[in-house]
């Protein structure tokens, strides 16, 4: 169980700023993840952490004890690459017990923990084969095994639902959550994938450019994101400005919407409105009295399986409304829409 | 069969003709020649005692010639050994950032663009007694004339030779293992690190297995060619005993032409040695590589 600290940590390659002035707080046996686009520093913030890269400024701290000039080898942390990187010389067995002995424990004790932690990842009958010879998730999770065999004290992960078809992602994200509760381990992954993120992770540190964008739960992150840039990442795709009529009513081009009581505004301040397109409610008729929800008509349907994503025309504006797939509206439906105060969202802009 | 694949196999054997022409021709109906007259047929020199082995025995029989063997494959062995640990530390050293590395990833291959010749020319230049390393040393006053210098060329031990071969193959190693290095990524080797493993472990337990098929590949050509090189060691060498290739070009250059049979025999001989040597190494890695699961 350890806790990690970054204290205003920069990464710079030559004249490219990697990461600027990150500062994060990870809690001992948290599952953390690292979200944003590729090339945001996600990737370098892992690898400082793990010791494969130096911070050029600021400290790296284990249980507040400063590790940043400490080598890879002394840190004690693990890491499962995106592509896994088994050794392909190597059969299952080998890959796994390789930590243990070049640590030098004993055969004895080696066999006992290889036994043990083959159990653990379901590779038992596959241990003398080589990698070449695995599937994807067996791959994978013979990379987890080889790095808790080494019994890590933070165990971080690159990419790790990436290279996973839909199904074996599922398998897998329960295998990775069991795990981390199993051996109370802090755990921080890297990806760029927002449902990944949401779906593993206690905290979500949003990355953009080098910089910490947001550091939340998955949930606050995806109702509450801070910025206009975390709520497109997060995929939000029905923002509109407007601006305050009262505290708590907001005029946009839809048309005059509730909203929460808003302390820190007041009237007549421009704002940004996210409405989640899963948190509009669309009636069918017959319409309530005007005033009360938007009128709109369907303009497109696009059929997920268990959800139905409907684009609507809603005052020369287009809405996306996404719900459960147990009724279908047709292209050309008139429809209204309602939100709950509650669930809109303001942001500064 | 269909037609089409029938189609398909026909231009897969035209593709195949030209390689293999080269092959059976010119260099199989060269082999089976250089046979034959080492067996004493070569009716074109007056000599038909076919099936003969006196060729081979009058040149097994003498000891010079197991001298000009082990003179042969010492300077080959210890010259790809060399290379191959300069090649495999430069090609290691490539594979990181370093400032300047575009210089020196051009400077490395120049050797692999100037000929031996000139490489050979070089080395009378700077190593022999007179040249300009000894009159640099004498100069410095470490010794007192470039006439002191110990002799580096025309030994027997060969300096000479090997440091042109090394010059010539260290590039050649070393882009060989690069590409691999470059195929094989350094992910498994960072893995390797944290999981506890130091420098020594990951390169002879991560790093040297995955760039075997390399090295064995590249040696393998540069022993080859270091066994049947000619012109360092009649240039470099310590003169008689001489390696093979110089035995057999004497042989070939002798006034007396009947010679050019024993020159076959001892020709046939290298080809001989040098296969043996050549398969027992591919068949050791062969089982290696069994072993470590790969086919």
């Amino acid at each position: 169980m350890t806790q990690v600290r970054l204290n205003s940590v920069r990464k710079q390659f030559g004249n490219f700023v990697a990461i600027e002035n990150l500062d994060l707080d990870i809690c001992s046996g948290e599952l953390v993840a690292l979200l944003g686009p590729s090339g945001c520093g996600k990737t370098t913030t892992l690898r400082m952490i793990s010791g494969l890269e130096r911070p050029s400024n600021g400290a790296i701290l284990f249980d507040g004890k400063d590790v940043s000039e400490q080598a890879v080898q002394d840190r004690n942390v693990g890491m499962v690459f995106q592509r896994f990187a088994l050794f392909p010389h190597m059969t299952v067995e080998k890959n796994v017990a390789f930590g243990p002995s070049v640590r030098g424990e004993s055969k004895a004790e080696i066999a006992r923990r290889l036994d043990e932690i083959l159990e653990v990842v379901q590779l038992t009958q596959f241990r003398t084969r080589f990698p070449a010879q695995l599937s994807g998730g067996q791959m994978q999770r013979v990379a987890v095994a080889r790095t808790l065999i080494t019994k890590p004290s933070i165990l971080m992960m690159d990419e790790p639902l990436a290279n996973l078809d839909t199904k074996l992602r599922v398998e897998m994200r329960r295998f990775i959550r069991d795990l981390q509760q199993q051996f109370g381990i802090t755990t921080i992954f890297v990806t760029h994938d927002q449902v990944e993120a949401m779906e593993l992770a206690d905290r979500v540190a949003v990355i953009f450019d080098g910089q910490l964008a947001q550091y939340d739960t998955p949930e606050r992150i995806y109702r509450y994101p801070r910025s206009l840039d975390v709520a497109d990442f997060m995929g939000a795709t029905n923002i509109y400005s407007g601006k305050l009529l009262s505290r708590n009513r907001v005029r946009t081009a839809l048309g005059d919407i509730d909203c929460p009581h808003q302390n820190d505004r007041s009237a007549g301040d421009a704002v940004q409105v996210l409405l989640r397109a899963e948190a509009l409610d669309m009636n069918i008729g017959p319409f309530k009295s005007a005033g009360s929800g938007l009128r709109g008509r369907i303009m497109a349907r696009d059929f997920f399986g268990a959800s139905v994503t409907y684009r609507v025309a809603c005052n020369e504006q287009e809405i996306d409304v996404t719900e459960n797939a147990r009724r279908m509206l047709d292209v050309g439906d008139d429809v209204q829409l309602e939100i709950a105060p509650e669930q809109v969202w303001l942001l500064s802009g | 069969m269909t037609a089409r694949e029938r189609r398909t196999r026909i231009l897969q054997m035209l593709q195949l003709i030209p390689i293999l022409s080269v092959l059976v021709i010119l260099f199989g109906g060269a082999l089976v020649m250089a046979l034959l007259q080492s067996l004493g047929f070569a009716p074109w020199f007056g000599i038909n005692t076919f099936p003969d082995f006196s060729y081979f025995g009058s040149l097994w029989g003498s000891q010079t010639f197991w001298v000009s063997l082990w003179l042969t494959l010492y300077y080959a062995t210890v010259s790809t050994l060399l290379a191959l640990v300069f090649g495999t530390m430069l090609a290691l050293a490539l594979i990181k950032a370093f400032p300047g590395k575009w210089l020196y990833k051009y400077l490395y291959k120049l050797p692999l663009m100037i000929p031996y010749t000139v490489g050979i020319a070089l080395a009378v230049i700077m190593l022999s007694s007179g040249g300009v390393l000894s009159r640099i040393v004498a100069f410095a006053g470490l010794i007192d004339d470039p006439g002191q210098f110990p002799q580096i060329l025309k030994t027997h031990y060969g300096w000479g030779i090997i440091a042109v071969y090394v010059w010539k193959q260290t590039p050649f190693i070393t882009l060989a293992v690069y590409a691999v290095l470059l195929g094989i990524g350094r992910e498994t080797e960072e893995a390797a690190a944290i999981l506890g493993a130091r420098r020594g472990a990951i390169f002879f337990r991560v790093t040297l297995p995955q760039i075997l098929p390399g090295i064995v590949s590249s040696t393998l050509i540069c022993f080859a060619f270091n066994v049947g090189a000619f012109e360092a060691p009649f240039i470099l060498g310590g003169g008689f005993p001489d390696t093979l290739p110089v035995v057999a070009w004497r042989y070939f250059n002798d006034a007396d032409y009947t010679l050019q049979l024993q020159g076959m025999a001892t020709v046939v001989s290298i080809g001989i040695v040098a296969g043996v040597i050549l398969f027992a190494y591919l068949w050791v890695y062969r089982r290696y590589e069994r072993r470590m699961g790969r086919h």
